[in-house]
């Protein structure tokens, strides 16, 4: 009789383990779950939960309205500006214990303006107008630059995976999804697993005409337990760290010490390295407050600046984004999924539509 | 019920998709293996030597500076999104079906066992990689392939020991979620690694590579101690000289044990008290790892200070998971397999 039994409850465990399997296949392909495996909440349940999601986040948005502007700054931002401080806009994506994950402090972006010269003080004030607004300029090509390639692997993580492929793919895809708003030619400074020189990197984006240029890069720090995600622009930093990370990836340039003095007189160009910190500042937060959505385990390092021969290089407002951290295992792991790597693409896209728009409601996080 | 027509007209198959080697098994009576390496012809100057637009395994292994060479699971996941990778998966799933020998017109239904990691990431970029050359496809993780083919369903703990990653799963009578399965990279590739140093340190003026301390550990590997003496042939300086490499093979070996044992008793610890008695006495080292001398009386004794505990290794490691596999599809309901 125990025996029978046994043999039941065996038989039993198979069946339900070869319908886990085929349930799990289901899934895989995207048509979910059989309904007998779901367990269907109480319509009225249903209907209570969507009241409180969409009262708590009409209570959210009056408080963030609230927080980012008095009623006179409001209207003064209207009626002087069409377009609100970005900011703002950047600050009504922030979660209300936004604190502890906040943009780098003041020093990181601010107190650097002390660097520019005072023909750029002009622009000081109205900061937040893009130059290519203020001017009637228009963005027609961008330069993507994906880091490393060919003998340059950049950095590679503990599972084998190497940077040049991660960045490759990532610049690919920001390509495609820039490419279908039309209206702008997008290219890269490299389309395979190839090695390119910095400076021919540079070469190109001036050949070129770009309008813009974008680097994409994948961070390595086995010292930091957590995912961080950090922008620069071009500038004289002091961390140590800052000028290590540097060191890795200006290797390769082939820029020799008279080009540099040449290069250096640019630094003259105010107007780039403001719209370097606003086109930073974009990516940064795009790329982070959408990547917090995913994972909590994100850390914010901000904007900052950098001496990245790259960026120096180029005339147009240029940065270097560090999307990602392949010395974090977790993260490395999600790096080897197209969808991750997708995700980071849209929000550099949306980090690049808002610079263009400043004010336009194209934010990611709005979708 | 499904007809007897298309009972007799399905060819079912289990693949085990390893990072070293992977094998098939099929309802036609095939089994068959080979090492995961996929390599094309650099240009026509090495087609023309090598004689073929792709070569797998052993063969591509011997003419690797002529190749593109790609090992596409290298420590346990696909690099979906890089090219190379995925056309190499896709390249070994057909020819291994190739090797089934499918009739003309048979349809193909196949259960494909992959590495833990790589199914809870690499999910589509298998099924892209498989689906071209199968009918209807599951993909299933490999320890739980070798728990099925072994009967294993439940109150059993198996540990996959490959040469990218261990993979832990533990049974417990309904298919293994991702917290009853770990990973670990400290596994045969991993010892290559340790050996290779190893040897260098102690032979700085011999000649060999990784290839060649692959070998070594796959012809000698042992923890503890044998009686036997393990010499090698290397060149120095151009002449084969001997070699005695047994303290590195051990120590090589060994490097790999405390991460095995703590995270065995990790997986075991998380159970309830009344189920961790049931698991630690059906313990099952399976994958090439378990064909290391004495590894499984070296888990049974470290285990001990948490109680009795049985560890054994499975017969047949090499077909272990492609056998689950071809079990697991041959029982799969027809009704199943319709609607996928």
């Amino acid at each position: 009789m125990i025996s029978i039994f046994s043999r039941k409850n065996k038989l039993k465990i198979r069946k339900d383990i070869l319908r886990g399997v085929y349930e799990e296949n289901l899934f895989m392909l995207g048509r979910g779950r059989p309904a007998l495996s779901l367990r269907r909440p109480f319509p009225l349940k249903k209907i209570l939960l969507s009241a409180v999601v969409c009262l708590i986040a009409f209570l959210m948005q009056s408080q963030y309205i609230g927080t980012s502007f008095s009623p006179a700054e409001l209207t003064a931002n209207m009626s002087t500006d069409l377009f609100p401080l970005p900011a703002a806009r950047v600050s009504a994506e922030l979660p209300p214990d936004m604190s502890k994950y906040s943009l780098p402090p003041a020093t990181d972006v601010s107190s650097e303006d002390t660097a520019n010269t005072a023909e750029f003080s002009a622009f000081e004030n109205s900061r937040n107008v893009p130059l290519s607004r203020m001017l009637g300029l228009k963005i027609r090509t961008i330069m993507i630059d994906a880091g490393h390639g060919g003998t340059h692997s950049g950095s590679i993580g503990k599972m084998g995976t190497i940077e040049k492929d991660i960045t490759l793919d990532i610049a690919k895809r920001l390509k495609a999804h820039l490419g279908q708003k039309g209206g702008t030619h997008v290219l890269m400074t490299r389309e395979d697993d190839s090695f390119v020189p910095l400076d021919k990197r540079v070469a190109l984006t001036r050949e070129t005409k770009a309008d813009l240029f974008i680097s994409i890069h994948v961070n390595y720090l086995p010292r930091i337990p957590t995912n961080i995600i950090e922008t620069y622009y071009f500038g004289p930093s002091d961390d140590r760290n800052i000028l290590r990370l540097a060191e890795q990836e200006n290797a390769g340039s082939e820029y020799g010490l008279s080009d540099f003095r040449e290069i250096m007189e640019k630094l003259g160009k105010t107007m780039k390295l403001q719209e370097s910190k606003e086109f930073a500042k974009f990516i940064q937060a795009n790329l982070f407050l959408n990547s917090r959505k995913h994972s909590e385990d994100i850390q914010n390092h901000g904007v900052k600046r950098a001496p990245f021969v790259v960026l120096l290089g180029v005339d147009v407002p240029a940065v270097l984004a560090e999307v990602s951290c392949l010395s974090n295992r977790e993260e490395e792991r999600k790096l080897n999924s197209e969808s991750h790597r997708e995700n980071i693409a849209r929000y550099l896209a949306a980090g690049i539509f808002d610079y263009l728009n400043k004010g336009a409601l194209t934010h990611e996080a709005n979708r | 019920m499904k007809p007897i027509d298309e009972q007799d007209n399905v060819l079912f198959v289990g693949i085990d998709l390893g990072t070293s080697r992977s094998a098939i098994s099929s309802s036609n009576g095939m089994r068959e293996w080979i090492e995961s390496y996929v390599g094309w012809p650099k240009d026509f100057i090495a087609e023309q030597v090598v004689g073929k637009p792709v070569l797998f395994g052993a063969e591509a292994l011997q003419h690797r500076l002529s190749l593109d060479f790609c090992r596409p699971l290298e420590r346990g996941i696909i690099k979906e999104g890089i090219e190379s990778s995925e056309r190499a998966v896709k390249e070994i799933i057909r020819h291994l079906i190739d090797l089934s020998k499918p009739e003309p017109g048979q349809k193909i239904r196949a259960v494909v066992g992959v590495p833990a990691d790589s199914l809870k990431v690499n999910k589509l970029a298998i099924r892209r990689a498989v689906v071209e050359y199968v009918h209807t496809l599951m993909v299933v993780s490999e320890p739980f392939a070798i728990a099925y083919g072994m009967n294993l369903l439940n109150n059993a703990l198996i540990i996959d020991i490959g040469a990218g990653t261990i993979d832990f799963c533990i049974m417990h009578g309904t298919i293994p979620s991702e917290e009853d399965q770990r990973t670990i990279l400290t596994a045969g590739d991993y010892i290559d690694e340790q050996l290779f140093n190893y040897l260098i340190e102690k032979y700085p003026n011999s000649k060999f590579n990784m290839n060649m301390v692959r070998q070594f550990k796959e012809k000698f590997s042992f923890v503890r101690d044998i009686n036997e003496q393990i010499h090698v042939e290397l060149p120095v300086d151009g002449k084969p000289v001997m070699h005695d490499i047994k303290d590195e093979i051990r120590r090589a070996c060994e490097s790999m044990l405390p991460s095995l044992v703590e995270t065995t008793t990790e997986m075991i610890a998380r159970f309830d008290p009344e189920f961790q008695m049931k698991i630690k006495n059906n313990i099952v080292l399976a994958g090439g790892g378990s064909l290391i001398r004495g590894i499984a009386r070296y888990l049974q004794d470290a285990l001990k200070e948490y109680g009795t505990c049985k560890v054994t290794c499975v017969a047949d490691p090499l077909f272990a998971g492609a056998d689950g596999a071809l079990k697991l599809a041959q029982d799969m309901p027809f009704k199943y397999w319709e609607t996928l």
